[in-house]
């Protein structure tokens, strides 16, 4: 297993954001991370990036224990992370922003320059790539921020709702960029409120609600699951879903 | 210029040389020599709290170190002031880290509260502590006993000194600019979360960054010391002493290389007018003029006078494209 997250929880004072979560994921798996707002996915996510520390559990990377570990940290051992609003640093070009994450695994400017400049040609951002990041709007930027935690050379990369706020022509030139990443050998977990791009793109579903896992499984199985369509859509529409 | 920049540098580098040849006489060059030290102290700032984005109103804890080392090792041992200088900078290099190990743990305006409060203290124990000169300070030789006392009568020699100090200074901040270091207190200043999702131990940079700005800021305050041969803790630790390093560096640009530069041409000479003009009730005047400023840039250009400068070249640029454009579509219909 590369990641493996074991009873997990998260406490803010007294309330529960995420308690008991188990999460194994192998080498070169995309698994996508689900279940309606407030669940406790976002928190969840933070745990396995570093941002928290969780109340309870144990994060594990590649065998190593990174539970306590600093955000850095992770980044140094091969965790990736982008953030749902797209935290890219404004007053940066694409290229330097880009350049920033490149400069952990090239110390000197014009290696990490060359190795930004591939990772532009791999997200399709080069033509843009003198622009100030700040003139870019949402498609644009949440591109960045995916190239930006490429240039880390990471094995695992954790995208946080890449996907929301995107026209369905963006939706789908994104889920190629995510498809491209994931042919190079990256391992990929997904936090996604959109369900037919994460029934598309995930091999693995693993569904939260109310800060407990509730399902996982193959996304046909995740589909027909009374309790995630309980979650999702109330229960009057489970029962009917459990009637033949 | 922006095409060719060796030649502005050359520019740059002829008028800072040739100015005290050109408006010579006392006033002028001890005008011109305060300018520079301003520059070098407001340049020292500018790498912490410019680049890193980390707005320290406690420099003077700096400069102040650096001001009095020269001057106590002349006290203690009749030294030459010149051996207190590399003192000061050990002496600021080592209260950057007590100082920043604590008060980087908080962000923005708190970081900022918890540097006054720390230089202010400072302030206090040394205007209390006889060892140190008290509230009455220390004094520098009275005569020359060779060029190592660094006493000259007229203020050239320290202009020079000042300029290949600052020179120096903006040398390694342009050259840190292109390095990982330089690149990495950026991303801090823009955004500390994502940079740490990156990889950059955003608290271990932001000390490396306080630690050459501690060197250089305490470098300008054994200059400052050399040149008057007098410091008291309002002179030299004094809460004016790091809010100017801040206004100046704010005015011209922070996190620009010439920004600081530029703030200090504009500000020194206003303050000795305005002092002169006022006779010796001036001091109070300074904060008028500082807070004032402070107000127009956060309300109008907080990037500085170096970004109105960009903003207004850019639509100037603009304005030429489009105009060139209308042009040739008029040629074309024509």
């Amino acid at each position: 297993m590369l990641l493996k997250a074991a009873n997990v929880s998260k406490a803010f004072g007294g309330f529960f954001a995420v308690s008991d979560a188990s999460l194994e994921v192998g080498e070169g798996e995309i698994v996508g991370l689900i279940g309606p707002n407030g669940a406790g996915k976002s928190t969840f996510f933070n745990c396995l990036a570093g941002d928290f520390k969780p109340t309870s559990g144990r994060v594990f990377f590649d065998g190593h224990d990174v539970t306590e570990a600093a955000a850095e940290t992770h980044a140094r051992l091969g965790i990736g992370r982008t953030f749902q609003l797209p935290a890219i640093f404004e007053e940066l070009t694409v290229l330097e922003n880009v350049m920033v994450g490149a400069f952990l695994r090239h110390p000197r400017e014009d290696d990490a320059r060359a190795a930004a400049r591939r990772v532009l040609a791999l997200t399709g951002l080069e033509r843009i790539s003198d622009q100030p990041a700040r003139s870019l709007g949402t498609p644009g930027r949440k591109r960045l921020g995916i190239a930006r935690v490429l240039a880390t050379e990471p094995r695992l990369i954790l995208l946080d709702e890449a996907l929301a706020g995107l026209t369905p022509t963006e939706i789908h030139q994104a889920i190629e960029l995510v498809r491209a990443i994931h042919r190079t050998g990256i391992t990929l977990v997904i936090v996604e409120h959109i369900m037919e791009v994460i029934l598309t793109l995930a091999e693995r579903i693993v569904v939260f609600n109310q800060g407990r896992v509730i399902a996982h499984g193959r996304p046909q199985e995740i589909v027909n699951d009374p309790a995630v369509i309980a979650a999702y859509l109330g229960r009057s529409h489970a029962r009917r879903a459990d009637k033949p | 210029m922006a095409r060719k920049p060796i030649i502005g540098w050359l520019a740059l580098a002829a008028v800072l040389l040739g100015f005290p040849l050109v408006f010579n006489g006392e006033y002028y060059e001890q005008l011109a020599a305060f300018v520079i030290l301003s520059a070098i102290s407001a340049s020292a700032w500018n790498l912490v709290g410019g680049y890193a984005g980390q707005v320290s109103v406690g420099h003077a804890v700096y400069f102040g170190a650096g001001a009095y080392m020269p001057l106590l090792f002349y006290k203690l041992w009749a030294a030459s002031p010149l051996l207190g200088f590399p003192a000061g900078i050990a002496v600021s290099v080592v209260i950057a880290v007590v100082i920043g190990v604590p008060t980087f743990r908080l962000s923005g305006h708190y970081f900022s509260m918890a540097t006054i409060a720390v230089a202010e203290l400072i302030r206090i124990v040394v205007s209390d502590w006889d060892f140190l000169g008290g509230a009455i300070g220390l004094m520098g030789p009275a005569t020359p006993r060779g060029w190592w006392d660094l006493i000259w009568r007229s203020s050239l020699p320290y202009y020079y000194i000042f300029l290949a100090v600052l020179g120096l200074l903006l040398y390694i901040t342009h050259r840190m600019e292109r390095t990982r270091l330089g690149y990495y207190l950026r991303a801090i200043r823009a955004n500390d979360r994502a940079a740490r999702s990156l990889g950059v131990p955003v608290s271990r940079y932001k000390l490396y960054a306080l630690m050459l700005s501690a060197a250089f800021t305490s470098l300008a305050g054994s200059l400052y010391a050399a040149k008057f041969g007098f410091v008291d803790p309002g002179s030299a630790l004094g809460i004016l002493v790091s809010v100017q390093m801040v206004v100046m560096a704010a005015l011209g640009g922070a996190g620009r290389l010439l920004g600081p530069l530029l703030g200090a041409v504009i500000l020194v000479p206003l303050q000795t007018t305005t002092n002169s003009f006022f006779g010796g009730q001036g001091t109070g005047l300074a904060f008028i003029l500082y807070g004032g400023i402070i107000m127009l840039l956060s309300r109008y250009a907080p990037g500085g006078l170096i970004e109105v400068w960009e903003r207004f070249q850019a639509r100037r640029d603009a304005g030429t494209a489009r105009r060139s454009a209308e042009r040739n579509g008029d040629a074309r219909a024509a």
